[in-house]
């Protein structure tokens, strides 16, 4: 694990990524501690401040602090985001190891319909579920996760498939080993790695899509500093106040950015090609 | 490719299409929302009430809704709005050639940005060009398009004012207006379009650099121009079909916000008006429409691709 | 005379995280025009870096450490990028180990034979046309003016192998390197390439560097003999010389790692009880699904019988179906037909039991892959003494039995050698005291002196627990040394099932005496 760090941060885009996510992982677990005012303490004789002393990254037009519901955003922006990648992985990864096992025609039937849904393009799906089960940040995070679950159960069953084939697999099975044996101990440990790369990049597009819904108006709801909103929000005042707008889109880009940066990574780290 | 692949991919693309109709007919009678209660009005009484909802068939059991809701939208027929009162399928057809227009815009901008861009970084791989790019890449592929469009539109309608920042005019009417107004939003969705083609391309081409073939053809004596030329970029080229074609998944969605913020009346922003309004034969006619131009694209491409590469061969 | 290709002094270094790591030593060699000179050397030898480095094609962690490298007067070293196009191809030709991906899958033959020889040779697109036609003709390729038109994916690994080597002699270069040229391809179809080339170099007269591993071939094939061993040339003789009188102890022990049918490593009879009977056995890969018709059975209809302490050698060339006779013993690949073992008919892989699991063990022929990366040795030696009943403190027990140390039991597989998996993978396979253990190509990716470690290996084992073996290998020669019978598979079908003593007779199956044929046995 730690050598897998070392891996990891030893190429810059690697180093920036885990910084980045350290950084994130600071302002989720911290934000209202760190944050220099309160989220919604309004200053009506700052509003539209510019970016300076008093306000790091500016004031809105309420002259709320820009950093300090940066700060406290992260958590209604972050932890959703991870929270639908990790329902929707898993259950992808479920559906996927599944279907590899089953094989034949349990396999085809299983797999054509997921390529079937996957037809309805993600965000789609997500705006359909939400407005299903109604407005609000935890449908939202349902939504993303239930859109994520069928390419991740592809990206599973292609690992799944690989590692079936190995001969150590085959040697397991060969030896009369029963198939929780298999599955749990001969099979999983070793189809792991690409599913975590995988779930780490579509982390940021969790992220980015978490913020569009919200920027929809149909994920997490105002008071809330979610990121997405919060561009909302200040889209009408981009005329007086760009910095408003700027600092929760820099935000989204940047936690984006960190989980690619961390998944490539990661990919790297575990897939070291050779010197040649 | 031979006649029985071909059934197998149309078949599969039927299939598709099953499964999509099940899901947006079950998804949509999920919604809470009583069509009955849309199309009267709050202050409807019981009776209107009762007898609108038998006139649409509410009262049947859910399997023979679908059936009366499928055969009908197999010939196009998706009942009328309610919201206008108008036929749902024209209105929602009309709305998509006018998204099939900034879609065709943007990937005609991606491939000749994109594509040109990711062999060239793959072919300075590790130099400043190719770090450049990459991270350039990076960027465009971690931005959400409401940031994407919300910044462009800040520097080139609000600091600059160069385009219009909303609005659509046919090309029909006024070509030089509708080049204007949708400038941002093709360069909106290439921005992410292009970021995602280049880093495959960048890709493809350090695989097909690192093939047997090509140090083949160097150990041959033939000149790098003529190596990279000859046998990289043509073998680099091949996927070019598929990544588009993918890409037009991420489109279709994409465009539901782009539309939105810059006010296009296309299949996106009907789609979000529907779903905003609750109205259920506008939602249902927009999503079918979407999955099959999606499900049309795939297949289309599966085709060319095996016509143009030889290696495949389907028994 | 001025040599053809004079390597003098030559050292190679690789840059890795670790520090340099030398490849080539003080290599000297010269070529005389016309002549072919063998360099045989065994994996990791720094064979192939010699050819690359020739080639001037190095990777970027390459340090050059002095010497020098001449073709005729050029000094290759100081050659520009713009001079080597002009050296390349025409004056030093390559013929590579892998055909299936030297050649670009989307451009004609025609035209990757044309464009060198366009370039090299000067002509017009209609001379080099014609002049390739002629060339594949006089490779033995049918119908060259409809092969120009192909592309590589529709013709056999052999016939690209021989487009590739009418490409290297048709732009008349001096010198051509052959790096393995027959390894990635069938017995049969690698003793025939064998043949085009001695006939080509009698008829043009051109030097060649000739690297491989297999210095029984060797013999047949060059004029002198240079023996590559960590980087260093360690012996040269001529070619008829070296398997005679081998100076060096390096050479000795290469030349006694060759595997030879005449000196037999087993001698006793097995048993007259048969162990395991096989009977019409077709394996069948995939159901018939919509549109799409069942593919044919791997294998047809095929009759085996394995008797108690017998060694049954399978062989046959890739596709033969000789693995799926493995796959369907061990219940790995569904099966129609029976096998009688033990007194008990199975019908399919659901009616194997834990008993005649545990009776017949298989090992695989990919020590990467047989064993799982994410457990320790121990763990994976003591999980067969779990579930047949074994006592877990036996791993030490196993891994002595198959020389290896104990501590080993705390290594992960990734620590060890290809040779090291492959005890580990047999320990496995002994850990339930079988009856019958079929070894599935396992030497086959083995260089020829850990190939005699594990072939001595199995032999000590068969004599410790008297257990059969079913041993399937492409390679006839060294199945001769230790089989009782052996049996022929081709496309599925068994042509032949003989004791080895009756292969020398004269009603073996056309097949076998052509497989025969092509297993080069050492001159000398």
């Amino acid at each position: 694990m730690i050598e897998l760090l070392g891996r990891l941060v030893r190429k810059p885009q690697g180093a920036i990524g885990v910084v980045l996510l350290v950084l994130l992982a600071f302002a989720c677990l911290l934000g209202p501690w760190l944050a220099p005012y309160a989220p919604e303490k309004m200053d009506f004789l700052g509003r539209f401040r510019a970016p300076g002393w008093q306000n790091w990254f500016g004031a809105d037009q309420f002259g709320r602090d820009v950093l300090s519901r940066l700060l406290v955003g992260a958590r209604s922006t972050v932890p959703m985001a991870l929270a639908a990648t990790l329902i929707g992985s898993a259950s992808g990864a479920v559906i996927g190891t599944t279907s590899a096992y089953l094989g034949g025609r349990a396999d085809e039937f299983i797999m054509r319909t997921n390529d079937a849904i996957m037809a309805i393009p993600g965000l789609l799906m997500a705006l359909l579920l939400v407005s299903t089960l109604g407005n609000g940040a935890g449908n939202a995070v349902i939504a993303i996760a239930v859109a994520f679950a069928p390419g991740m159960a592809r990206v599973t069953r292609a690992v799944a498939l690989a590692v079936r084939n190995q001969d150590y697999v085959k040697a397991a099975i060969a030896r009369g080993e029963g198939p929780g044996w298999v599955i749990l101990r001969e099979m999983l440990p070793n189809a792991m790695a690409p599913i975590v790369i995988e779930t780490t990049i579509r982390v940021s597009f969790a992220i980015m899509l978490f913020a569009t819904l919200s920027f929809l108006g149909l994920g997490a709801q105002p008071p809330a500093s979610e990121w997405g909103l919060m561009v909302a929000d200040a889209r009408q005042y981009m005329h007086q106040a760009p910095w408003v707008l700027i600092a929760p889109s820099a935000a989204i880009a940047l936690a984006a950015i960190a989980f690619n940066l961390v998944g490539d990574g990661l990919r790297d780290a575990l897939n070291p090609r050779d010197e040649r | 490719m031979s006649p029985v692949w071909l059934a197998r991919r149309l078949l599969l693309m039927v299939y598709t299409v099953i499964i999509v109709c099940v899901l947006v007919f079950a998804i949509t009678q999920a919604l809470p929302a009583d069509a009955a209660q849309t199309l009267l009005g709050e202050n409807a009484s019981p009776d209107a009430l009762a007898a609108v909802r038998a006139r649409l068939g509410l009262n049947d059991p859910v399997w023979l809704q679908f059936a009366h809701w499928a055969s009908r939208a197999a010939v196009g027929n998706f009942g009328v709005s309610m919201r206008t009162g108008l036929p749902v399928a024209p209105e929602m057809l009309t709305a998509l050639s006018r998204s099939l227009l900034l879609a065709l815009c943007a990937i005609v901008v991606t491939l000749m940005v994109g594509v040109p861009l990711g062999i060239f970084a793959a072919l300075r791989q590790g130099r400043l060009t190719d770090t450049v790019t990459s991270l350039v890449a990076y960027l465009g592929v971690s931005l959400p398009e409401f940031v994407t469009a919300t910044v462009l539109t800040l520097v080139f309608s609000d600091r600059l004012p160069w385009l219009p920042a909303t609005g659509y005019v046919s090309p029909l009417e006024d070509v030089a207006a509708a080049i204007g107004h949708l400038a941002l939003p093709v360069l909106t969705v290439s921005v992410i379009l292009v970021a995602h083609v280049m880093r495959m391309m960048r890709s493809e081409t350090l695989d097909v650099l690192q093939s047997d073939y090509v140090r083949a053809a160097r150990l041959k004596g033939l000149p790098e121009r003529i190596v990279v030329v000859r046998h990289v970029v043509r073998n680099a080229l091949l996927p070019v079909i598929t990544i588009v074609a993918l890409d037009v998944g991420y489109l279709l969605g994409g465009i539901i916000v782009i539309e939105e913020i810059f006010a296009i009346p296309g299949i996106g922003r009907a789609l979000m008006i529907a779903i905003t309004t609750r109205d259920l034969p506008s939602i249902q006619a927009g999503a079918m429409i979407m999955a099959v131009t999606y499900a049309l694209t795939n297949t289309a491409a599966d085709v060319v691709y095996a016509l143009i590469d030889r290696r495949i061969r389907y028994d | 005379m001025r040599p053809a290709l004079a390597i003098s002094n030559y050292g190679l270094d690789y840059i890795t995280s670790a520090g340099p790591v030398p490849v080539l030593r003080d290599i000297s060699l010269e070529i005389a025009p016309g002549e072919v000179l063998g360099l045989v050397g065994e994996s990791g030898s720094g064979k192939s870096s010699l050819a690359w480095a020739l080639m001037r094609h190095l990777p970027a962690n390459a340090c050059e450490k002095g010497g020098s490298l001449a073709l005729g007067d050029i000094d290759l070293q100081r050659l520009t990028a713009k001079q080597l196009t002009q050296v390349r191809g025409r004056r030093l030709g390559m013929v590579f180990q892998d055909p299936s991906t030297a050649l670009n899958p989307t451009l004609t033959i025609g035209r990757q034979v044309t464009e060198a020889l366009a370039r090299h040779r000067g002509l017009r697109p209609r001379e080099a046309d014609a002049l390739a036609i002629e060339l594949l003709g006089h490779v033995e390729l049918r119908n060259p003016a409809a092969l120009m038109r192909r592309y590589p994916h529709e013709i056999s690994g052999g016939e690209k192998q021989r487009v590739i080597i009418a490409t290297a002699f048709g732009c008349k270069p001096e010198v051509i390197l052959f790096d393995e040229p027959t390894t990635a391809l069938d017995v049969i179809t690698g003793a025939r390439i064998l043949d085009l080339f001695t006939r080509l170099r009698t008829e043009t007269k051109v030097a060649a560097l000739y690297i491989s591993h297999d210095l029984a071939m060797m013999t047949r094939t060059a004029d002198r003999v240079a023996v590559i061993k960590h980087g260093l040339v360690v012996e040269q003789a001529p070619a008829s010389e070296i398997f005679r009188r081998p100076r060096q102890a390096d050479t000795r022990a290469l030349v006694a790692a060759v595997p030879r049918p005449e000196r037999r490593l087993v001698h006793d009879r097995p048993e007259e009880s048969v162990l395991l009977a096989a009977n019409q056995i077709e394996v069948h890969y995939a159901r018939r699904g919509l549109l799409r018709p069942a593919p044919p059975p791997a294998t047809n209809a095929v009759d085996l019988t394995v008797r108690a302490g017998e060694i049954l050698g399978l062989v046959g060339e890739s596709g033969s179906g000789k693995s799926s006779i493995a796959r369907a013993l061990t219940g790995l690949a569904r099966f129609s037909g029976d096998i009688a073992f033990a007194g008990r008919t199975l019908r399919s892989g659901d009616d194997m039991d834990r008993a005649y699991r545990r009776d017949v063990q298989i090992v695989f022929q990919h020590p990467d892959s047989s064993l799982n990366p994410r457990h320790r040795i121990g763990e994976i030696l003591s999980r067969p003494l779990k579930l047949y009943g074994g006592n877990p403190v036996d791993v030490a027990r196993l891994l002595e039995q198959v020389r290896l140390p104990a501590s080993y039991a705390s290594r992960w597989p990734h620590q060890l050698s290809g040779g090291e998996k492959q005890r580990v993978a047999i320990a496995r396979a002994f850990a339930a005291r079988p009856k019958l253990v079929i070894c599935d190509e396992i030497t086959a990716p083995l260089d020829v002196s850990v190939q005699a470690q594990i072939i001595e290996l199995l032999l000590a084992l068969r004599a410790e627990t008297g257990a059969a073996y079913l041993f399937i290998t492409h390679d006839l020669n060294l199945i001769r040394q230790i089989a009782h019978r052996i049996a022929v598979m081709r496309r599925g079908e068994l042509v032949d099932c003989l004791p080895v003593e009756a292969f020398d007779a004269d009603h073996v199956h056309p097949y076998t005496r052509e497989l025969m044929a092509a297993s080069p046995t050492p001159v000398g």
